[in-house]
C-alpha cells in the first residue's frame, strides 16, 4: 500500500478585478424585492394604472352616455349597475381612473417641483434667503390645505388643470420642510466640502451633489404625496367642485353621495377605487422606505 | 526663487454667540516655493486646518479673515471674486481631506467624480475625461484601474480611497496640493504608502505640498520647511531637518518627545516614559497677550510671565522661534 501524497498545492488565484460595480439604486431596488407589502402594492398599483391606460378601449361605453335606467342595481346587462342619471358605473371607473391617476400624478409632479426648488435653494444658500423662504412655506403650511385649494379652485373654474394646479400648489410645503432638512443635514458633509474644493460651482453642488443624496429621504414622501393628491381630488369632486365634464372617480362619489342608501353601488365601487389606489400607493410608500434605510439593508 | 504661496500677517477670527470676534490664528506669515513641501504641525485646535480652509476660501460661515493677504502666483487670493475663485479651486490649487471614508460621494463612481473635475477644468469631453481618469488612477497606483474606475466608494478600503482622493485632487494639475492630515484615519502602513506616493508625485509634477499633520516622522522625511503651529500662532518655523534634530521651542520639543523611537536588535532598552506636554491647548477666547504656551511650559520663567507673546524672530539662518528665553535654551 502506497501513501499518496498530497499533490502540491495550487498557487493561490489572487483576484485583482475589481468587484462588480453594483449602482445603489439597485441594491435599493433589492430591498425593495424584499418587503412583501411593497411587492404587493406595486402589483396592485401597476394593475390599476393597467386598467386605467387600456381598460377604455377594451370597455368602449362612453362614461358620460345614459345607458339605461337610473339606478339599475348590478346585473348582467351593467355589472356595475347605474347611477343616478342612468350612467354605466363600470366604465365610470376604467374612465375615471385616467383622469383619477392623471391628476394625482401631475398634482404630485408639481407638489415634488415646488417643494424640492424651495428647498434646495432655501437649505443650500441659507442666510436671508433662507429665512424668507421658511417664512413663505409657513405661510401655505398655516392655511387649511383642502380649504385653500377649494379657494382656488372656485376662483379659477372647476376644470381639471385648475383642479391640478391647486392640489399641486397647497401641498408642497412637506417636501420643501423635508428638502431643506437634507440640504442642512448634507451641506457641512466631508464629500460637499470635497466637492467645493475641487471647485464645483453651487448649480453643480444642488444637482450633482446634494440633490441625489437628498432624494432618498424625499422619495418617500413624494410617493405619499400622489396618494394625497387623489384623496384632494376625490374630497374636492365630494364637496362638488369636481369638473363636471371629465369622469373621475371624485365625481362619481360627489354626484352619487345623495343617494347612497337607494343605490349604495353607484358610491361604494368608486370609493373602493380610491381606497386601493391609495392603499397601493401608501404600501409602495413604506416598501421604499424600507428600501433607502441603509440600517435595515445592513441587516439582511 | 519667487515663492508660489505668500501668506502675510494672517489674521482669522470666529464670531462667537454673542457676536464678538475671537481670535483662532493670530498673524500667521510663511511662503510656499514651487515644487517644495511645507509642514504645518501642532496638536489638535491650534489652527491647522482653518489656515488651509482660509486659503481656499472656504472657512465656515461663522469664520471671518479679519486681515492680512493670500497670495497665489502673484494673485491676491482674498480679492478675487467668488467666481474666479471657485476655477481656482481644484486647478491652481486642491484639496486632500483627513477622512477619506467620507470624502466621497457615495451615489457617484470614482470614475464619475474624477471625471467630473476634469470636465470642469480641462473641459475634457465624457470619453477623454475617462481616460484620462483610468490614467490618473494608474499614476496613484491603484492596481487594476480600468475596472476600478467603475467602483462605487463603498466598494474601496478607506487607502483605496485616500488614492482617489489623491487623484481628483491631482486631476486640475494643481500648482498647490494642500493635504490636511491625509494619512491620519489610515493603517500604519498604509500611512508609510501614502506619504511615499505623495513624494513620488510631487516628484514627477512638481506641485508644491502643504502638508497638515500631527506625524512629526511624516515630516523629517517628507517636508522641506515646517511651521509649528500653537494656539493659532505660529512660535517655531525652519527647515525642518533643523527643527527636528535641534528643537528650540519647548513646544516643539515636548511634540517630539512625545513621538516613541523604535530601536531593533541591541540590548532590551529600560522602559521610557514618552514625553507628554501636560494641560491642553487653551480654548478659543482664552487666550491673552501671553505667550500662549506659558501655563504649559516647564521652563517659563519671571521674563515669560512679564511679557507678552514674543515675535517671531531668527535664531539661526533660515529657523525662527517665538519665544523668550530662545538663546539660553539653544543646548
Amino acid at each position: 500500500m502506497t501513501i499518496e501524497t498530497s499533490s502540491p498545492m495550487a498557487a493561490p488565484q489572487i483576484d485583482l478585478s475589481a468587484p462588480a460595480a453594483v449602482p445603489p439604486w439597485r441594491l435599493a431596488l433589492r430591498q425593495f424585492m424584499k418587503s412583501p407589502s411593497g411587492v404587493a402594492g406595486a402589483g396592485m398599483l401597476l394593475l390599476i394604472i393597467l386598467v386605467a391606460v387600456i381598460g377604455p378601449s377594451l370597455y368602449p361605453v362612453d362614461p358620460l352616455d345614459l345607458v339605461g335606467a337610473p339606478f339599475m342595481p348590478p346585473d348582467a346587462d351593467a355589472w356595475f349597475g347605474t347611477d343616478y342619471l342612468g350612467r354605466d358605473v363600470l366604465a365610470g371607473l376604467i374612465h375615471g381612473g385616467r383622469a383619477t391617476l392623471a391628476v394625482g400624478a401631475v398634482a404630485a409632479l408639481i407638489t415634488i417641483a415646488i417643494g424640492l426648488v424651495i428647498g434646495a435653494v432655501s437649505g443650500f444658500f441659507g442666510g436671508a434667503i433662507d429665512a424668507i423662504m421658511v417664512k413663505i412655506t409657513e405661510f401655505f403650511q398655516i392655511l387649511p390645505p383642502l380649504l385653500f385649494a377649494m379657494v382656488l379652485v372656485t376662483l379659477f373654474g372647476p376644470k381639471l388643470t385648475t383642479i391640478t394646479l391647486a392640489i399641486g400648489g397647497v401641498s408642497w410645503t412637506s417636501v420643501a420642510r423635508l428638502t431643506r432638512a437634507e440640504f442642512l443635514r448634507l451641506r457641512d458633509l466631508d464629500f460637499v466640502k470635497a466637492s467645493r474644493a475641487a471647485g464645483a460651482s453651487s448649480a453643480n453642488l444642488i444637482l450633482r451633489v446634494l440633490l441625489p443624496n437628498a432624494l432618498p429621504a424625499v422619495i418617500v414622501s413624494a410617493t405619499l404625496a400622489i396618494g394625497v393628491a387623489i384623496l384632494f381630488e376625490g374630497g374636492l369632486s365630494f364637496l362638488g367642485l369636481g369638473d363636471p365634464n371629465v369622469m373621475s372617480w371624485g365625481l362619481m362619489l360627489g354626484q352619487n353621495r345623495n343617494y347612497i342608501l337607494d343605490a349604495w353601488w353607484a358610491v361604494m365601487f368608486p370609493g373602493a377605487a380610491i381606497f386601493l389606489a391609495v392603499l397601493a400607493i401608501s404600501l409602495v410608500g413604506d416598501g421604499l422606505n424600507d428600501a433607502i434605510n441603509p440600517r435595515l439593508r445592513r441587516r439582511s | 526663487m519667487s515663492a508660489l504661496l505668500e501668506v502675510d500677517n494672517l489674521n482669522v477670527s470666529m464670531r462667537n454667540g454673542s457676536g464678538r470676534l475671537v481670535p483662532v490664528i493670530e498673524n500667521l506669515s510663511f511662503a510656499v516655493a514651487p515644487a517644495q513641501t511645507l509642514a504645518l504641525v501642532g496638536e489638535s485646535g491650534c489652527g491647522k486646518s482653518m489656515t488651509a480652509l482660509a486659503l481656499m476660501r472656504l472657512l465656515p460661515e461663522d469664520f471671518v479673515i479679519t486681515s492680512g493677504r493670500i497670495v497665489l502666483e502673484g494673485r491676491d487670493v482674498l480679492t478675487l471674486p467668488a467666481k474666479q475663485m471657485r476655477s481656482l479651486r481644484g486647478s491652481a490649487m486642491s484639496m486632500i481631506f483627513q477622512e477619506p471614508m467620507t470624502a466621497l460621494n457615495p451615489l457617484f463612481t470614482v470614475g464619475d467624480q474624477i471625471g467630473e473635475v476634469l470636465r470642469w477644468h480641462q473641459g475634457l469631453d465624457r470619453a477623454a475625461a475617462r481616460s484620462r481618469a483610468i490614467a490618473l488612477l494608474r499614476a496613484v497606483q491603484i492596481p487594476a484601474a480600468e475596472q476600478r474606475i467603475d467602483a462605487y466608494p463603498h466598494q474601496l478600503s478607506g487607502g483605496m480611497r485616500q488614492r482617489v482622493m489623491i487623484a481628483m485632487a491631482l486631476a486640475g494639475r494643481p500648482k498647490l496640493l494642500i493635504a490636511d492630515e491625509p494619512t491620519t484615519a489610515l493603517d500604519v502602513t498604509v500611512q508609510a504608502q501614502i506619504f511615499d506616493l505623495l513624494a513620488e508625485l510631487q516628484r514627477s509634477t512638481g506641485t508644491a505640498i502643504l502638508l497638515i499633520t500631527h506625524d512629526l516622522g511624516a515630516v523629517a522625511e517628507l517636508a522641506d520647511e515646517m511651521l509649528v503651529l500653537y494656539a493659532g500662532r505660529c512660535i517655531e518655523a525652519g527647515a525642518s531637518e533643523a527643527i527636528v534634530t535641534a528643537p528650540r521651542h519647548p513646544y516643539t520639543r515636548g511634540l517630539l518627545n512625545c513621538v516613541p523611537h523604535l530601536a531593533v536588535g541591541g540590548p532590551p532598552q529600560p522602559w521610557v516614559d514618552l514625553g507628554e506636554i501636560p494641560g491642553m491647548v487653551p480654548p478659543l477666547g482664552a487666550r491673552g497677550a501671553d505667550c500662549a504656551f506659558l501655563a504649559r511650559c516647564a521652563q517659563a520663567c519671571d521674563v515669560c510671565r512679564a511679557k507678552p507673546q514674543p515675535t517671531l524672530e531668527p535664531i539661526a539662518p533660515g529657523h525662527a522661534v517665538s519665544c523668550w528665553r530662545k538663546t539660553e535654551l539653544a543646548a
